[in-house]
């Protein structure tokens, strides 16, 4: 079993609860996960799944290296117009639309529906 | 008496089609069109007598189980084949060369207060020794692994 395999309650818990994330391969077929949790809360539960699939994390086949991003407050936002989508605004500040659908999923409901107005937080 | 008859008889008809179901044409757009909407992309969809059969490459686990879960939930589908394979993964890179990495952790420890546990880096991968109170235990391990490294080999240990 792969460790994708393994540990793919944590990476679905990491999608549900808006942590963005990247996969590499470290040493030796070793899942690295790097990735910006939207809250303390959310991190916790990564590490949470991570202890449950691997109790003192002695099989040294997963990094896990999530840090918290800025929940609002200092972070940058971006106030939607007309016309836009996540795609183009994602490009627009260089990073994916599914960052920013990830970072607002507490005000989206799906990536296709954003109205002028909406201020949306802009994990970078 | 006749109307009855007649209208047992569509009825009936009518169960028949609906029992039949769509073809495996209808099928496979039902799927793509699923699939589009829960924003998956890079499969391929082949349906069989109702049996979804899902090829290419997606980018992680999680992608391939969620075109699974997606295929399924389209009404008409019997069972899907999940043939997805995930994308080969980039090679992780160590935040820094050793010596620093080194010196970044033990800082890094220092501060979370795992004075007892002792790092060796070799190659971005960090071998972790020593003994930390077991309540200070995930901190420490959560310590090692957000510096950047790149493999790992636990011996700490869990004290009083």
């Amino acid at each position: 079993m792969s460790a994708q395999e393994k540990y793919q309650s944590l990476l679905e818990l990491a999608n549900q609860n808006g942590t963005s994330y990247e996969l590499t391969e470290g040493d030796n077929g070793t899942l690295v996960v790097t990735g910006v949790a939207p809250s303390e809360e959310a991190k916790t539960q990564l590490w949470d799944e991570y202890e449950r699939l691997d109790p003192e994390f002695r099989s040294n086949d997963l990094i896990l290296n999530i840090s918290v991003g800025q929940a609002g407050g200092s972070g940058t936002t971006y106030t939607v117009e007309s016309g836009d989508s996540l795609s183009k605004i994602g490009k627009h500040y260089g990073i994916a639309w599914k960052s920013i659908w990830d970072a607002n999923r507490d005000i989206l409901n799906d990536p296709d529906k954003i109205y002028p107005g909406q201020v949306l937080k802009i994990p970078v | 008496m006749k109307i009855k008859v007649l209208t047992v008889f569509t009825l009936a008809i009518a169960l028949f089609l609906s029992a039949c179901g769509k073809s495996d044409a209808d099928l496979t757009k039902a799927v793509n069109d699923k699939l589009a909407a829960d924003k998956v992309t890079g499969v391929t969809v082949a349906v069989k007598d109702g049996v979804a059969t899902l090829t290419g490459e997606v980018g992680d686990i999680t992608v391939k189980n969620k075109a699974e879960a997606s295929a399924k939930a389209v009404e008409g589908i019997k069972s899907v084949t999940n043939n997805l394979t995930t994308k080969p993964l980039p090679v992780a890179t160590p935040s820094a060369p050793d010596p620093a990495l080194t010196a970044k952790l033990n800082d890094a420890l220092k501060t979370a207060g795992c004075t007892g546990a002792n790092v060796a880096v070799e190659n971005g991968k960090v071998t972790v020794t020593g003994e930390v109170p077991a309540a200070k235990f995930t901190t420490c391990i959560q310590t090692v692994q957000q510096a950047g490294i790149t493999g790992i080999d636990n011996q700490l240990k869990k004290g009083k």
